[in-house]
């Protein structure tokens, strides 16, 4: 299948790995990526608390980009996901379309609205499907007990969404049953990262952080995987601040979603960046078990 | 004709602070149609089987917004809950006080920090004395007006939001999504003169807080939307005051950020949201980031056609409001 790749700002930046991850699954998978120099920011939930409708706008131009080539969106980061499904359903309203038109014509951009938005975790459930991601398998994760953590934007909200259960979701856990990991279910999973007030006010981003850690460990995790790179700062980055807000020790590795499926892929830590952590992922693969033998 | 029944397991936390060490989880099984109301069946527990349990009810029917409380870990009113689709997800019905107040006894928690928050934004009209309202008749609004106020006037004041909130959790200087959705109805008000102050004080008052994680949005059972209506309130307050406050600063530097490259410049955006004093602040974590990933030292590529992302924020936002 071929799709077009949105990597968002922080999969070219500080999050670098997640790039490289997705690539490389991708890349086993069939998946063919193009690439479109011209996409801007998403706006990450924060341009819209400024001006709203100039968000819509810029996501109208990213929107219309994959339009054109006839393709639909690949987003790897659950904020990007929301605000570029978000943007669609905004332009329904007329107002919001006509003022943003009115902005996209004299640039020659027309948007009909037909841009699908897809985050990989959904591709890779719905579309590659979990049995043919098992079929693929060539390292499972035996002994390896991972709690997923989805990021809001992924989940909700869930009427405009249009997904999983945004209280009981279960694709990133059957994913990652179909790649050899035992799932680790907490209340945790889908709360937020704290991620968005890291910048307002850092200790309360970081208590949050540190209790969605808190409870994955509670829970028997020994790793956390994420589809969304802005938990991935707020879990990983900055989990020494969340240590000192909850005043423990958390050690907790915390990966990127295809970075989990790419070890079961057969990918090296190298090919998947696992050495730009802040927190070390190797305690977590040492625990990786060979299967037994039939 | 006898209706199907199903067997339903309800466990149900009960402590009263002061004669109980801790709480436990009480187990009750009764056979009951799937449609029953959760707050039905805990009502057939008390009074068939244990007096004791206490809970807050009062109109049964999703209006008066008491029996508010933790049904399988997520915040709910009892009354419109049926057991049946919690019992076939979960096989049983776990039934807890709300979170983020403390428990009284059972499944009753002690409101106040709820309503003083409720109380703080003056949910009143705030009418100017030199303005008066003209007297001895009504002010009557029009639908465009009252269509401003969105789902807001839906709210039964039941604090499922304030229950299921991380930032209440975490702060408790944040309002809660019932008191700013409130705030929202009070701005939006035509009636009221005192809204320009009302965004001006938010601003200092936990306003940027808000996570927008969208679980209040999701806990609402009268689908009134809080996490929406404070998006709406930040660009209110950012139109009527500017960045006074970090988060304000960081919407507009992150907006203004965009504008130069079509992607985030990392760095940067630290510096123009946290001023020097923060950025000192995160000293350590900057250099540990530094270390395991240099290229948040440099500035991002610019993108193709950043003329076109230029135009669009000339037509969209350097142009006042209204004026477009």
């Amino acid at each position: 299948m071929k799709l077009a790749y949105y990597p968002g700002c922080v999969a070219q930046g500080s999050g670098r790995e997640l790039d490289m991850a997705t690539r490389w699954v991708c890349r086993a998978l069939g998946i063919e990526l193009v690439e479109f120099p011209t996409f801007s920011c998403c706006g990450s939930g924060f341009i819209d608390e400024a001006n709203e409708v100039l968000n819509v706008a810029l996501n109208a131009r990213n929107l219309a980009i994959a339009e054109k080539a006839g393709l639909d969106l690949l987003t790897v980061c659950s904020t990007c996901t929301g605000m570029l499904t978000l943007a669609n359903l905004r332009l329904t309203d007329p107002t919001v379309k006509a003022r943003v038109e009115g902005a996209l014509k004299p640039l020659g951009i027309e948007y009909r609205g037909s841009t699908k938005v897809k985050h990989l975790l959904r591709v890779l459930t719905e579309d590659i499907g979990v049995d043919a991601i098992r079929a693929k398998v060539v390292r499972p994760l035996g002994g390896l007990k991972v709690g997923a953590f989805y990021g809001c934007h992924l989940l909700r909200p869930a009427d405009e969404l249009h997904w999983e259960s945004a209280e009981e979701p279960h694709a990133f856990e059957d994913l990652l049953t179909a790649i050899g990991a035992t799932p680790v279910y907490y209340r945790g999973r889908v709360m937020c990262c704290g991620f968005p007030i890291q910048f307002v006010k850092p200790e309360t981003g970081s208590r949050i952080a540190g209790r969605q850690i808190d409870d994955a460990k509670a829970h028997g995790a020994d790793a956390m995987a994420t589809p969304c790179p802005l938990c991935h700062v707020s879990l990983d980055a900055y989990q020494n601040q969340a240590e000192k807000a909850v005043g423990h020790d958390l050690d907790m590795p915390i990966f990127h979603l295809p970075q989990v499926v790419g070890l079961a892929l057969g990918a090296t830590p190298e090919d998947l960046g696992l050495a730009r952590h802040i927190v070390p992922t190797g305690p977590a693969i040492a625990k990786i078990r060979p299967p037994a033998r039939a | 004709m006898t209706e199907t029944t199903v067997k339903a397991t309800f466990d149900i936390y009960r402590f009263e602070p002061g004669r109980d060490a801790k709480p436990r989880y009480q187990r009750f099984v009764l056979d009951l149609p799937p449609h029953t109301p959760v707050l039905t069946a805990l009502l057939k527990i008390r009074d068939g089987s244990d007096p004791s349990l206490t809970l807050r009810y009062s109109c049964r029917g999703a209006i008066c917004g008491s029996c508010a409380m933790q049904i399988n870990s997520k915040s709910r009113l009892a009354c419109q809950t049926p057991i049946g689709p919690e019992l076939e997800r979960d096989g049983r019905i776990v039934i807890e006080p709300m979170r983020n107040q403390p428990v009284l006894r059972d499944l009753v928690v002690e409101q106040e920090s709820f309503w003083r928050q409720y109380d703080k934004i003056e949910p009143h009209l705030i009418l100017d004395p030199r303005k008066p309202m003209p007297e001895g008749r009504e002010n009557p609004m029009t639908t465009q007006e009252v269509d401003r106020f969105k789902e807001t006037p839906r709210c039964i004041a039941c604090a499922a939001c304030f229950s299921a909130c991380p930032a209440v959790e975490a702060d408790a200087g944040f309002p809660g999504p019932m008191a700013l959705a409130k705030l929202y109805r009070f701005v939006v008000d035509p009636r009221d003169q005192g809204h320009q102050d009302r965004l001006v004080r938010i601003q200092t008052e936990g306003l940027w807080l808000c996570l927008r994680c969208h679980l209040c949005t999701e806990a609402c059972p009268k689908d009134v939307r809080p996490s929406e209506r404070i998006r709406d309130l930040k660009e209110m307050a950012i139109a009527a005051q500017g960045g006074t406050e970090h988060g304000s600063k960081h919407a507009i530097g992150f907006k203004d950020n965009i504008r130069e490259r079509g992607l985030i410049n990392e760095s940067k955006l630290v510096r123009q949201t946290s001023g020097l004093l923060g950025l000192a602040g995160q000293a350590t974590q900057g250099l540990r980031m530094i270390r395991k990933k240099p290229e948040i030292l440099k500035s991002p590529h610019r993108i193709d056609g950043l003329d076109e992302v230029e135009k669009i924020y000339q037509a969209l936002d350097d142009v006042p409001e209204g004026k477009s």
